[in-house]
């Protein structure tokens, strides 16, 4: 017996058994809710995101300072290698042997100056030169040289120590694809990328890579209950965004004058000059951002894992000119007021679950804050609009090719 | 290696019952009521992958009393309503146990705790790992020191309210 779901199903799709297409609403401020949970979308959008023209965060160069230091991370479901060579310079590697392709590293991190496949030995140096290959005489092609065969590379850039990627070759030169947000990024990390790695907080989601993405760092004032019972307000900010679909937010934080919820208040305690306390973001579309929130500064990896899972890496750093008991102080706060038992960031997760458990159901997702113009993308963000995401999400739309619905 | 007489041992897994058992029941101030009373008391929640990187990032830093008393308050005032509850179900078994004199005994146990969210009503893995624990043991009972909660995952699943 066919029920409901498998009539509709069956009608919407063509002769030949395709998916149905994805047709856009007209107005910029509705969001067709299946584009969170088909799979075949998520397929779509590996291709044309995450391995088209956009470059995507991997790590900071503070992840691995020393010399033979390396991470191993994805993109979609691409393996990489990081290095830092032994003459100090960062590299980025296509995670599998140049020989038959078995993934080279299989640790998240360590520190090695020579990579061995394990297949037939072939061993690589943290430049990616092939430097052994175990053969006799005859074994391989006379014409056979090592140096043809080095660990394959994916385009790399490095910014404020920020390590990013790109598969495609025509993805525009870092400088471009980040227009005006560079000294964003800075401003984050508190001047400039000199950072010292204090670890992660690591947690996937049971969510689609958008729910993340779209949701994340926008709607501290609104979602929090923390920040509410705390009596802990934003002062004034503002957002950017950008037709790339990158997005930032700067706002003043005000701490209550007295914490008598907590007793030890050093949780939201800011070290520093008064004025000097403010919450800083920035995201990089498709998936990843970081922020700088009291003391904390922390960048968050995310990766897409399939279309309802999405693993995220919330990194925190200290300043490379701090002293010990700073770094104590930001290991202290980061590790209780965010990620996924922190006090204000708990819920975050909750939210991104049912927004995705529900994302089933029909039509479209409705952005209201800040709209002006239901059929226009706006331009100007106050500090918590919803519509700070729209150009974002009008890039999504092209890149993905989806048509807007006639009128 | 010193003999543990089984009165102190006895206590301690006491202890340990007592702790998984007033966690299951999402009795914080019970929760709270497992550890010493001193301004060093501390409760800590890391992973295996930061500890062998020698990270000091951790999920939960609750390092001193008042930290363990603003656990209560977070669980019991800031978060409810917040989050689509589940339940937990904690087993234990101790692995270790030093004496490190003066009352004071060093334990180590493997955990497993399984999690049923309320909306799926179905049980799964939530985490494995270890608690290294310091103890203080007195003529009448045993109370944590310190607890330290290190995890086989380096990932979270979703998110985490309740201590582990």
């Amino acid at each position: 017996m066919t029920n409901h779901a498998e009539i509709i199903a069956t009608e919407k799709q063509d002769a030949k058994g395709a998916n149905p297409p994805i047709i856009w609403p007209q107005k910029a401020n509705l969001l067709p809710k299946e584009i969170f949970v088909r799979p075949d979308v998520f397929e779509e959008e590996l291709a044309r995101i995450f391995y088209g023209k956009e470059w995507l965060m991997i790590a900071h160069e503070a992840e691995i300072p020393n010399i033979g230091d390396f991470k191993t991370t994805q993109v979609g479901r691409v393996p990489l290698l990081i290095t830092r060579d032994n003459d100090g310079e960062i590299n980025v590697y296509y995670n599998a042997c140049s020989h038959r392709g078995v993934q080279l590293e299989t640790a998240t991190s360590g520190n090695k100056l020579r990579f061995r496949c394990p297949y037939h030995s072939w061993l690589f140096n943290a430049k990616g030169d092939l430097i052994g290959c175990p053969n006799k005489p005859g074994d391989f092609p006379s014409d056979f040289d090592k140096s043809n065969y080095p660990l394959d590379r994916p385009r790399m850039a490095i910014v404020h120590g920020l390590i990013l990627v790109t598969f495609n070759p025509e993805t525009p030169p870092i400088e471009e694809y980040l227009e005006g947000y560079i000294d964003k990024i800075a401003q984050v990390f508190g001047g400039d990328g000199n950072l010292r790695l204090l670890g992660a907080q690591k947690v996937v989601f049971h969510a689609n890579w958008k729910t993340f993405h779209d949701n994340d760092t926008y709607h501290a004032g609104l979602l929090h209950t923390a920040f509410q019972m705390l009596n802990w307000s934003g002062g004034s900010g503002h957002q950017t965004a950008n037709a790339r679909g990158h997005r930032s937010y700067v706002g003043e934080v005000t701490l209550p004058e007295e914490v008598n919820r907590l007793k030890d208040p050093s949780l939201i305690e800011f070290k520093g000059e008064a004025s000097e306390c403010s919450s800083a973001s920035v995201r990089l579309f498709p998936i990843s951002g970081m922020t700088r929130h009291l003391n904390t500064i922390g960048i968050r990896f995310a990766n897409p894992i399939s279309v309802d899972e999405t693993e995220v890496h919330y990194t925190y750093f200290g300043r490379a000119e701090d002293d010990e008991e700073m770094i104590r102080h930001r290991v202290r706060q980061a590790s209780n007021l965010l990620g996924p038992c922190g006090m204000v960031s708990m819920e975050d997760a909750a939210v991104f679950h049912r927004l995705h458990t529900a994302g089933t159901t029909p039509g479209n997702a409705v952005f209201l804050k800040g709209v002006t113009d239901d059929h226009g993308i706006p331009e100007e963000f106050q500090q918590s609009d919803e519509a700070a995401n729209l150009p974002g999400w009008e890039h999504y739309r092209q890149t993905m090719g989806y048509p807007k619905e006639q009128s | 290696m010193k003999q543990i007489c089984s009165d102190v041992l006895s206590k301690i897994d006491d202890l340990q019952t007592r702790y998984i058992a007033v966690i299951d029941a999402k009795d914080m101030e019970g929760w709270l009521s497992t550890f010493c009373q001193v301004a060093e008391a501390s409760y800590v929640y890391t992973t295996a992958e930061n500890l062998r990187a020698n990270h000091a990032m951790a999920l939960v830093m609750d390092d001193n009393y008042q930290r363990l008393q603003d656990r209560v308050t977070i669980v019991n005032k800031v978060w409810p309503g917040t989050y689509a509850d589940y339940a937990t179900r904690h087993f234990v078994q101790r692995t270790a146990c030093r004496d490190m004199g003066a009352g004071k005994y060093e334990v180590e146990s493997n955990f497993m705790v399984m999690t049923t969210p309320e909306e799926t009503g179905r049980s799964t893995l939530f985490a494995t790992g270890v608690y290294f624990d310091q103890v203080v043991v007195d003529k009448d009972q045993a109370l944590f020191l310190s607890k330290k909660v290190v995890t086989d995952s380096s990932v979270v699943e979703r998110f985490m309210a309740y201590p582990l």
